[in-house]
């Protein structure tokens, strides 16, 4: 197969494939799901690529991946879960590397729904501002906000549920 | 939050976390957090989580070896298909020049792109099968163990539905398995077979709109063998170095357990 040259569409798309793929799973509960979505955008994207208007190319693949999940991977199968591979060599200077308390920010993270976390993942993730999300989701900004606060109000709850162990909060 | 202090907003609280303010703004909000210990520890929370999330995904940003085929869908890509069929293209006509020389003389008359397909048929079998069943270790892309996946994904490329991939063990051949090949231009499949002895043939599925129904059809050149028929749409070949009779009854084989 061979790479395409990186001034034309496809070239950027793969150039920017390796931090939608960080995006696609950080939406999604396994790495066999991200991957799919990640798939799924990218063909999408390759179909569309006439309405793209030639401004910020990574924007309006995130707003195709996020509807996509958004209105797409509902009610799909929520068996067969695959735990996190990848992220566990990582160098993570801020957060403890305890495998359990990742599980436990995983598994709280999995409890939300499909519009919290996607709210989430643009603010956090993809270092949206919030006027920027609600562009991207086409919601009003008031909506991202309590959506943003419930998504945390949440997680935060998860995590305290059993009170075996919290994150470690920074001083 | 707003009883204490109106001019801090929960909403503030979270642009603060989320390092969405600017730097007046952030000193603001410090010294509100400073006197209140119940939205320090929440933000603080907040802040957590964060880094927790962007922690457990950073390991995702990396690229993968199939990341170029993935913005390369076959139906996306124009000039592969092109490409694949020029080289079948020459492939035909050098396996022509080299093993049925008779056929040679009729190639130079006529271009061999004007051949009707119920004629390129038998020869692209032919080169199908020298090509593949000669090969000891990489004769089939997909091995018979993963039959079911093999119909499917021909079945797809193809555009048969419900593919079956001809059972032939009743005449002593068991597949070997089956890969995608240019038929015309087009994704064609192959399925080979083996006998006890070792003996293999070749089962060659093309689509080609121009295609014209015909009766049973035979052809052979040195030793090799070729049954073929179009039905349809569909053109199949049955190709072999075994006994013109045995080619025979796979190919009634075929044709009874092929869809029409």
């Amino acid at each position: 197969m061979k790479t395409p040259a990186p001034e034309t569409f496809e070239g950027q798309i793969l150039a920017l494939l390796p931090s939608l793929r960080r995006y696609s799973r950080s939406l999604t509960r396994s790495d066999a799901d991200g991957e799919d979505l990640l798939q799924d955008c990218v063909e999408k994207v390759l179909t569309r690529r006439g309405q793209w208007r030639g401004l910020n190319l990574r924007g309006w693949v995130l707003t195709i991946m996020t509807n996509l999940y958004r209105n797409g991977r509902r009610g799909k199968a929520r068996d067969g879960l695959v735990e996190l591979d990848a992220a566990v060599e990582l160098a993570a200077p801020d957060v403890p590397a305890d495998p359990q308390e990742r599980a436990r920010l995983d598994d709280a993270l999995n409890s939300l729904s499909e519009e919290h976390r996607a709210v989430l993942m643009l603010v956090v993730i993809e270092g949206y501002t919030y006027s920027e999300v609600a562009a991207a989701l086409d919601i009003p900004i008031g909506t991202v906000m309590s959506r943003l606060s419930r998504a945390r109000q949440r997680v935060a709850e998860r995590l305290k549920a059993d009170n075996i162990i919290t994150l470690r909060r920074p001083k | 939050m707003n009883d204490t202090n109106p001019s801090v907003t929960e909403a503030d609280l979270h642009a603060y976390a989320d390092g969405q303010l600017p730097e007046t703004a952030r000193a603001r909000i410090e010294a509100f957090l400073a006197d209140n210990p119940d939205e320090a520890a929440m933000v603080a929370e907040w802040q957590a989580q964060n880094s927790g999330i962007r922690s457990l995904f950073a390991g995702y940003e990396k690229t993968k070896e199939t990341d170029a085929l993935l913005v390369s869908p076959p139906r996306a890509v124009s000039s592969a298909p092109k490409r694949a069929a020029i080289a079948a293209a020459a492939l035909l006509v050098f396996a022509l020049g080299a093993v049925s020389g008779h056929y040679a003389p009729a190639l130079f008359e006529k271009p061999e792109l004007q051949l009707a397909a119920s004629e390129t048929l038998p020869k692209q079998a032919e080169t199908a099968f020298m090509v593949y069943a000669a090969e000891v270790r990489h004769p089939v892309e997909v091995f018979a163990n993963e039959e079911a996946h093999l119909a499917t994904w021909l079945g797809k490329r193809l555009a048969i539905e419900n593919l079956k991939i001809p059972n032939l063990q009743a005449l002593g051949f068991k597949l070997v398995g089956g890969r995608l090949l240019p038929v015309d231009g087009r994704p064609g499949a192959m399925f080979m077979y083996e006998n006890q002895a070792g003996e293999r043939l070749t089962v060659l599925v093309g689509r080609n709109k121009e295609n014209r129904t015909t009766s049973f059809r035979f052809a052979s050149s040195d030793n090799l063998e070729t049954f073929y028929w179009i039905d349809g749409e569909l053109g199949y070949a049955v190709t072999g170095e075994i006994s013109r009779d045995m080619l025979r009854q796979v190919a009634e084989e075929c044709y009874r357990q092929f869809p029409s």
